[in-house]
């Protein structure tokens, strides 16, 4: 469900920019979707192609890539991705897990930015950490004529 | 165009647009009371029939999903994630997805997490949104003026004390720097009242120094009173305490001269108003 929300979101985004730059039509849109979100690609792709019917982002191309989740520890340096990063996710309590109608979801799949709460450095357990990459989900670039 | 789009708030300028009222709750000082005038005032408003919500802005210290005893998991709709409900008041915090855990981030993820959340709550229409402030001037209260900014008016929460006076008189200075209007100042833990009357544990509070410290009109003295934490909130509204009338002077202050449903436009209705 959250990945209708997105796609909604950036279509509207979409719009506001190509009125803002005065375009005729969105030539191309590309998105990169942070691996810590854990969202459906294929199911964005999907809600953005059902949401894409004004005329000026109809027939756009439209590119989502996943960007793998990178951290790093701010105390002793150390680098990890999402391997580590899935083990400590595990245990997070059920009760803080987002109910969905059908699914149960980590309250990162909508606030990654939370990810010290749950994701400590592996090598010396401090939640003074880092997400150098993959984090979030950003529309990266748009071409517009 | 490349880099990233701020979609987040472009959300939540969309949100917005469904609230007439933002009553930023704020001090400055940590222990005086924000989050006990923020969750009586809107119960006050909800029992008026007003479509009320809190939004806690306090990222390491959120207190209001104890304080009125709401409790994760959260759900989520096709409409965004639902906030918790009390005594029809509607209730989002970043506690309800962290429970007893710490939150150690740094400030710039702060605004981020506050703007994430407020744009993906399903807050619906709202008539009053009563915002809860961590202690500071930092990045949650900046958040809140990028958010709210325009559609806003703040509420001062001190006690007498002159320690708690300058740091909130500060804030006081900072908010109409920023020229957001402060609509009055609440001093809380005025008095104790015993078997033998009142006792003011701070001092006698002089309101016109007060006033003149803080530049808002105080509209409402309140009592340290016990029962708060032993009854609860609720219970202590519901009879004639001096919490109750300090709260009801205030939640009449914020309703004063307001389109109770301004800025909420009914449904259809949206371009005749």
């Amino acid at each position: 469900l959250h990945e209708l929300g997105i796609a909604q979101n950036i279509v509207e985004s979409a719009m506001d920019e190509a009125a803002k730059a005065g375009a005729r039509r969105v030539v191309s849109i590309e998105i990169d979707v942070g691996e810590l979100m854990q969202l459906e690609i294929p199911v964005l792709e999907n809600a953005l192609a059902a949401l894409m019917v004004d005329p000026r982002l109809r027939g756009a191309q439209v590119t989502v890539r996943s960007v793998p989740a990178k951290f790093s520890c701010n105390r002793c340096g150390s680098e990890w991705g999402m391997d580590e990063a899935r083990q400590q996710l595990g245990l997070v309590a059920e009760n803080l897990r987002v109910q969905e109608p059908d699914s149960v979801e980590l309250p990162l799949h909508f606030l990654p930015s939370l990810f010290p709460v749950f994701l400590k450095c592996p090598s010396c357990g401090t939640a003074d950490t880092k997400a150098l990459d993959g984090e979030s989900i950003v529309v990266r670039r748009m071409v517009m004529e | 165009v490349t880099g990233p789009l701020d979609f987040d708030a472009l959300a939540s300028r969309k949100k917005l647009e469904s609230i007439g009222n933002v009553v930023l709750v704020g001090s400055g000082k940590g222990g005086v009371g924000k989050t006990l005038v923020t969750c009586g005032l809107a119960l006050s408003l909800a029992r008026r029939g007003l479509r009320t919500a809190i939004f806690d802005m306090d990222v390491h210290g959120a207190s209001v999903p104890s304080y009125l005893g709401v409790k994760p998991p959260v759900r989520s709709s096709a409409d965004g994630l639902e906030p918790k409900r009390k005594e029809g008041v509607a209730v989002m915090s970043l506690a309800l997805f962290t429970g007893e855990n710490p939150i150690p981030v740094r400030g710039q993820s702060k605004q981020g997490l506050l703007t994430q959340l407020f744009s993906l709550t399903n807050w619906g229409e709202l008539d009053y949104l009563v915002v809860d402030l961590p202690p500071g001037t930092g990045d949650e209260l900046l958040a809140s003026l990028s958010l709210f900014g325009h559609k806003s008016r703040m509420i001062l929460v001190t006690t007498p004390s002159k320690d708690a006076l300058g740091v909130v008189a500060r804030l006081g200075r900072l908010a109409r720097a920023e020229k957001l209007s402060v609509a009055g100042a609440v001093i809380n833990m005025a008095y104790v009242r015993g078997r033998s009357g009142k006792t003011f544990p701070f001092g006698r509070p002089d309101k016109t120094k007060i006033s003149r410290a803080l530049g808002a009109p105080i509209v409402a003295e309140l009592p340290l009173d016990p029962d708060v934490s032993s009854k609860g909130i609720s219970k202590v509204l519901a009879s004639d305490t001096g919490i109750s009338q300090g709260i009801l002077s205030l939640s009449r202050l914020v309703m004063k001269g307001h389109d109770r449903r301004a800025g909420v436009p009914k449904r259809g209705n949206r371009r005749s108003r």
